[in-house]
């Protein structure tokens, strides 16, 4: 198996980080729904808090992707 | 894809045509020659708009303000809030940084949306594309905040102050806060620099695939929505750092 081949297997494998970020964003999401059902009036800081963390969650699913395209460009 | 075979081109050698960063001209001065690709170009006529933005908003402005003055005083307001609520009483000396940060790259993240395309005869002069798909317009961000973030830790706390807060809260953690400084703007560049690119390169794909209709609606979500939660979230962090190192 040559250098090539073998670094598009190891992007293929490095996108794996987004099943973090899948679950995490989920977990997330499921909190916030339940918060907001129980204090509707709420709704409104609930929300900030759950855009803040999808954004940092997505991050280490984007660090991942960035490895990827490292490996696939060269 | 049998399209793909047909074409001049394939898929993959289309995007990563699409995604390149060209050099457009040289400036040779002073004995160096310095190589300008397109990202700066965008990001001079990004300045430039913001420039003749600011400039018309602000021209005659009145003591009591009516109608687009008071869209102007209401963000300047909010922003106000904003920062005096994250970052403390010393809010209010942070907000034309991190406004014209926020300002910058909601125009820069939104101005690929005005691209213009092929259609009834015509072929597009130019193509815009994102100036934060480059990793050096996202890390230059991210080491001026870094930089504010530490110079306002001086400011307001004193050089002594700036070297104590190393071993805060137990002198065991001074080489995670040192590794802090590292790994802060590193996940402030690469998360930008990740999500416009990553964004870039699917909506090329979706393009590829299927020119017509589906764009447009993809576009909303990859391309708007995606391009100002991250300058929100840059701004966010950038003030949570400086709210950390000011206390």
């Amino acid at each position: 198996m040559d250098a090539s081949a073998a670094a598009f297997i190891g992007a293929g494998i490095a996108v794996f980080t987004g099943i973090g970020a899948g679950l995490g964003i989920g977990l997330a999401t499921g909190k916030a729904s339940e918060a907001i059902a129980r204090q509707p009036e709420a709704s409104g800081k609930i929300q900030g808090a759950f855009l803040l963390g999808i954004a940092l969650a997505e991050a280490t699913a984007i660090y991942g992707l960035v490895v990827a395209l490292m490996l696939v460009s060269k | 894809m049998s399209a793909a075979s047909e074409g001049a081109m394939s898929i993959g050698e289309k995007i990563n045509e699409g995604i390149a960063i060209k050099t457009v001209f040289t400036i040779n001065a002073f004995g160096l020659s310095i190589p300008i690709s397109d990202t700066v170009i965008m990001s001079w006529v990004v300045m430039a708009g913001l420039f003749i933005f600011a400039w018309f908003a602000t021209r005659r402005l009145k003591e009591v303000p009516r109608g687009f003055q008071s869209l102007l005083e209401g963000f300047y307001d909010f922003a106000n809030k904003f920062l005096e609520e994250n970052i403390g009483h010393h809010g209010k000396d942070f907000v034309p940084f991190l406004g014209s940060v926020f300002l910058f790259l909601c125009t820069a993240n939104l101005l690929p949306i005005f691209t213009p395309v092929a259609g009834f005869g015509f072929e597009p002069l130019f193509e815009l594309k994102p100036l934060t798909r480059d990793i050096n317009v996202t890390a230059a961000f991210a080491i001026v905040t870094m930089i504010v973030v530490v110079f306002s830790s001086i400011r307001y706390k004193g050089v002594g102050g700036f070297v104590k807060s190393f071993a805060k809260p137990l002198p065991f953690m001074v080489p995670f806060n040192a590794l802090e400084y590292v790994v802060k703007p590193l996940s402030l560049t690469l998360r930008l620099f990740g999500n416009i690119l990553g964004a870039f390169i699917i909506m090329k794909l979706i393009e590829a695939i299927v020119p017509v209709g589906v764009p447009p609606i993809l576009s909303l979500y990859f391309d708007l929505f995606d391009g100002l939660i991250q300058a929100v979230v840059f701004t966010f962090l950038s003030t949570v750092y400086i709210a950390e190192a000011i206390e």
